[in-house]
């Protein structure tokens, strides 16, 4: 017979599974992070074989920290946040739950898999070849229809602000993964395809994609995680409910303009390049909209940040994301591009946003989450989460800022003329000389993989501590 | 027990997927289109076992009296 | 006035029409009108399919994921086109599918390296690029010297090109195989190879055709293609 008190009120089963796959990409990710860093300072290390070589272990990186580390955390916390915030358990049941997250997963493995095979489409953040997208698709649909239809036959009459983000997130990536990665395959037993568009419309399609990948998949689905999070964490309501509306809808239609930055003096046509430089500018101020409304619901509790690692990690990433979306602004003015494109200075950028931004925000929710899905009493740890909070910020630091001196250095030197007006470096003084900088990067990549490690040995612990009864109480009263 | 209509969902996609890696890792040109046909083929069996237990986890559960999602 | 947002938070259908409504604009205002305005794509002369070698170096270089390290766009700033040479124009990307410009220079602009350097540099610098530029931080290729070029999906590649847009005609299509092979060649009569596609090079030191061999073709026509100083090309000039 239905037993109403021994039933769990949700489906925490697959966020769990998503839980131990964001910690495991989590690492792969770092590592290999590690390794093609390392490869830029001592190339001896590409070691000669086709497989191992950067230029095929780069994608390796990318998709297993955005789309795998990321998107696994993305996917897992939406499940979390969607059930609770509409009061009612996963729309379809398990076993399309189930669907999404190992259909997901297997799409992560087979696409590193053909990374390292050399099956790529040559495009940024959207390497896999078309048969990889097309099972991505059947995934995506799948994921979208038990998100949507979950908030649909929700028992909470508004849809709470998490769910906007995270909805947003759902929908445009499924627009920009179709649009991007519409291709012509040499035969259907083939895995090398050609992209239909070509040359400027191509670059155009690829960047509207490419920023948007950072626009949707890094920033809009993060904020559904701090919506949800931090206000859980601090015990505070959001700050503004108005601000979140005004800064969501200005966000999702001001990010999806922002994509020419990324061709700045290029032969894309003028009126493009100015547009989207027009609305990267502009995009400052809804970012900042979310850096407040997150920042800003601490008031009253910022106590906690001394008692509560996990949450610490939470605000920082929101000062990290408030910084590098005032840097990327800056970015995209075309006089700043001129010097900055093409350098080190995006690559420091970019992590200033996924190390600062993506993955603390992550690790702030895996800290709340691990005790209360396994209905642990607290962490194992807190002093290694203080541990792991600091190496990993120290790893950050290390990061952007030999970035944006190797980066600025290689701008000044590539427009460098001498007494006569000739060029005065060769493009090889320029690799030679910020060799130090790659060197420092990749220990501050190496401080932030240990953090992750000292997270996993954490987690693992905390797992393994006993069920406390007032846990599973909570558990099954559904918070 | 009856069928829960998600493990019908689940189960048709795995069968439509299953056939599809075995037809695309039968005619597969290259190597990654003969991997990619063979694990999806096997990760489409795996699944649909993993369905069977399931249901049958359940039936028995819900047979000693008890409703838990498993 | 302002709507209640009440109603759209309430409705999940509303803010799912909405929300797929407002990511559109964007990107249709600044995507659809580039394949409408007829200036997008500049006219000029010169710019030509790539030959059956050249187009298989391509999937190489795309395969190997250079484009992570090189870029092909050389941008409109005095220190580019002084190092790099003209400025990259919208048509020599035209039957690049995909393109190829890149985000980042861990090594230099490659839009006008064809030419540049002889064939034997190019052999030389693939297998150990730190034997010709020690600085390079590049990784070492010898093992496509080592590895027969792929020619068996030769013809369906170039057709699938087709059906996206590359001119390829008939004539093109049933000699592949002969063109390529006589590229792949520096003895063999080159005449047909140059009146299908102009500025074509000889790579290869005979023997079996090699994926370097396709690579080095790729690479030496790289930005060749438009003649600036063609009259015809006038209003390129810089």
């Amino acid at each position: 017979m239905y037993d109403a008190l021994r039933a769990p009120r949700y489906n925490d089963d697959v966020v769990k599974k998503f839980v131990i796959a964001t910690v495991f990409w989590g690492v792969v990710a770092f590592l290999v992070g590690v390794i093609i860093a390392s490869q830029l300072a001592w190339p001896e290390l590409n070691l000669g074989l086709s497989f191992t070589n950067f230029g095929r272990l780069r994608p390796v990186h990318t998709s297993a920290g955005i789309f795998a580390f990321g998107g696994s955390a993305l996917l897992g916390t939406s499940f979390y946040v969607v059930q609770r915030t509409c009061r009612v358990r996963l729309f379809g049941g398990e076993a399309v739950a189930n669907f999404v997250f190992w259909g997901y997963q297997f799409f992560l493995v087979m696409a590193a898999l053909s990374y390292v095979m050399g099956f790529s489409q040559g495009q940024e953040y959207a390497e896999p070849e078309w048969h990889l997208d097309l099972w991505l698709t059947v995934v995506w649909v799948t994921y979208a229809v038990v998100f949507i239809g979950t908030i649909v036959k929700r028992e909470e009459p508004h849809i709470y602000v998490a769910n906007w983000f995270y909805m947003g997130f759902i929908l445009t990536i499924a627009v920009l993964h179709l649009a991007n990665n519409l291709a012509m395959p040499v035969s259907l037993f083939t895995a090398k395809s050609y992209n239909v568009a070509s040359g400027v419309q191509n670059a155009m399609i690829q960047w509207w994609y490419g920023h948007n990948a950072v626009g949707f998949f890094l920033t809009a689905g993060f904020l559904g995680m701090m919506y949800y999070f931090i206000p859980k964490a601090a015990d505070r309501p959001i700050y503004s409910y108005r601000l979140s509306i005004v800064h969501f809808w200005s966000l999702v239609f001001m990010y999806i303009w922002a994509g020419p930055h990324h061709l700045h003096w290029t032969a894309l046509p003028d009126w493009t390049q100015t547009l989207g430089m027009a609305f990267s500018i502009m995009l400052w101020m809804p970012s900042w909209g979310g850096m407040i409304n997150g920042m800003m619901t601490l008031s009253g509790a910022w106590d906690k940040l001394r008692t509560d690692p996990g949450l610490r990690f939470s605000v920082t990433a929101v000062g990290f994301y408030g910084m590098a979306t005032f840097e990327g602004p800056v970015m995209s003015i075309r006089g700043v591009n001129a010097l900055s494109h093409y350098t080190d200075w995006g690559i420091g950028h970019v992590h200033a946003g996924t190390l600062g931004w993506n993955a603390f925000i992550t690790f702030g929710a895996l800290y709340y989450l691990v005790p209360v899905l396994w209905k642990r009493e607290g962490l194992y740890s807190k002093k290694l989460a203080s541990w792991h909070f600091w190496i990993s910020t120290l790893g950050i630091v290390f990061y952007i800022t030999s970035m944006w001196v190797a980066g600025i250095m290689q701008g000044l030197m590539w427009r460098a003329y001498d007494a006569l007006g000739f060029l005065q470096y060769s493009f090889a003084e320029s690799v030679s000389a910020v060799h130090p900088y790659y060197v420092i990067r990749m220990l501050g990549g190496v401080l932030f993989l240990t953090g992750m490690l000292i997270m996993v040995y954490n987690l693992i612990q905390t797992v393994r501590s006993p069920v406390t009864e007032r846990r599973a109480a909570l558990a099954m009263a559904g918070t | 027990m009856e069928v829960e209509t998600g493990d019908l969902v689940a189960g048709a996609i795995m069968l439509v997927a299953g056939l599809l890696g075995l037809i695309l890792a039968s005619g597969a040109t290259d190597n990654e289109m003969y991997v990619f046909g063979l694990s999806l083929a096997a990760f489409a069996a795996v699944f649909v076992v993993g369905l069977i237990r399931r249901h049958y986890d359940k039936a028995e559960a819900h047979a000693r009296g008890e409703n838990r999602h498993v | 006035m302002f709507i209640r947002h009440e109603t759209i938070e309430k409705n999940a259908f509303l803010m799912l029409v909405l929300t797929l409504l407002v990511i559109s604009i964007g990107g249709i205002v600044e995507v659809i009108p580039l394949f409408t305005i007829e200036t997008t794509v500049e006219h000029v002369t010169g710019v030509r399919p790539y030959t059956p070698l050249e187009s298989r170096g391509r999937d190489i270089y795309i395969r190997e994921g250079c484009y992570v390290c090189h870029s092909q766009m050389i941008r409109a700033l005095r220190d580019e086109v002084e190092r790099y040479g003209h400025y990259s124009i919208a048509a020599e990307g035209m039957y690049d599918h995909p393109f190829q410009w890149g985000s980042k220079r861990i090594g230099p602009d490659l839009a006008r390296v064809g030419g540049k350097y002889s064939n034997d540099w190019h052999y030389a610098h693939l297998i150990n690029a730190q034997s010709v530029v020690p600085e390079s931080l590049m990784p070492h290729y010898a093992f496509m010297s080592d590895t027969p070029l792929d020619t068996d999906d030769l013809i369906k590649r170039l057709k699938a090109q087709r059906a996206v847009g590359v001119p390829y005609s008939d004539d093109e299509i049933a000699n592949a195989m002969a063109d390529l092979h006589t590229q792949a060649d520096p003895a063999a009569d080159n005449a047909a190879l140059l009146k299908r596609y102009p500025k074509a090079v000889q790579v290869g030191h005979g023997g079996a055709v090699t994926e370097m061999d396709a690579m080095v073709a790729y690479l030496q026509v790289l930005g060749t293609m438009v003649d600036f100083a063609d009259p015809a090309n006038e209003n390129m000039r810089q």
